[in-house]
């Protein structure tokens, strides 16, 4: 499995480039902050949170379109994409372990199987969050424009409120998943990686497989 | 518990307002069952590794 026979163990394996990294602290704060002027108001918690909350989701949109350019032009979308094989693998090993069977330590590419389904699941959510939040924002007063509130029926402004309200509940469920599994000792060099760029070329031997991820790619 | 939340239009017509927020709860839950539950699996999975590597 290892390929890297001669590398010194504390080399350093590059996994994500600084944009990616801004990107990802930047759409977390954005994230937490349209999460906390969604839901306080909702618990009682009075303040103007309208202007804040659709702010936040302006840069959360640039973001999302930042993150989209780089991955057509930049980023390898292979290393993010499900496999049939690899889901299929990864789901019999799963099933097999939780019946008791053996438990094999498994090497895998970039990212886990896991891991791009949660990121997936996230890039359904945020985009429809967007979408409808964008549709929402033609019913308030902005800097640059006028509310319409005509712009749709009542019944369509209704179905964009309900999708809205859920994108925002599934994002509170996604986060708390997102944290604990940054925080677990077994994910800890992932999250390092996160901050720092890098993780070491230990860390790359014992959790990749040099087939799916070279560690020269980044 | 409502999945819906629902209001009266200027007409008085019942016209849908948005997703119910007795749901936080639901989803908040939700998360802390799924964690919980994989914390276990993970910690017994480690743990019959860890036995497995003993035992070769």
């Amino acid at each position: 499995m290892n390929n890297n026979v001669g590398v010194h163990p504390e080399a350093r394996v590059p996994r994500h480039r600084l944009a990616d990294r801004l990107f990802h602290w930047l759409m977390a704060a954005s994230m937490l902050m349209l999460l906390a002027t969604g839901f306080l108001p909702i618990f009682g918690i009075k303040f103007a949170w309208v202007d804040p909350h659709w702010i936040a989701g302006v840069i959360l949109t640039l973001l999302v379109l930042f993150h989209v350019i780089r991955v057509i032009l930049i980023l390898d979308f292979s290393h993010i994409w499900i496999r049939w094989r690899e889901f299929i693998d990864s789901f019999r090993s799963t099933t097999r372990e939780a019946l008791g069977g053996r438990r094999q330590k498994r090497h895998i590419g970039k990212y886990s199987v896991g891991q791009k389904v949660f990121h997936h699941g996230v890039a359904i959510v945020v985009l429809a969050a967007i979408v409808t939040g964008l549709v929402m924002m033609v019913g308030i007063d902005g800097p640059f424009w006028e509310r319409n509130p005509l712009f749709m029926s009542e019944g369509m402004r209704g179905i964009v409120f309900v999708v809205h309200g859920f994108t925002g509940l599934f994002s509170i469920m996604m986060i708390m998943v997102h944290i604990y599994f940054a925080i677990r000792p077994e994910k800890l060099y992932m999250t390092r990686s996160m901050l720092r760029g890098w993780i070491s070329q230990n860390e790359y031997d014992d959790h990749h497989d040099p087939a799916r991820w070279s560690s020269t790619e980044g | 518990m409502e999945i819906l939340r629902y209001k009266t239009d200027a007409w008085g017509q019942r016209v849908l307002e948005g997703a119910s927020w007795d749901l936080v709860w639901l989803f908040v839950g939700g998360a802390i069952v799924f964690i919980v539950f994989h914390a276990i699996y993970t910690h017994r999975k480690l743990k019959l590794m860890r036995q497995d590597d003993a035992d070769e």
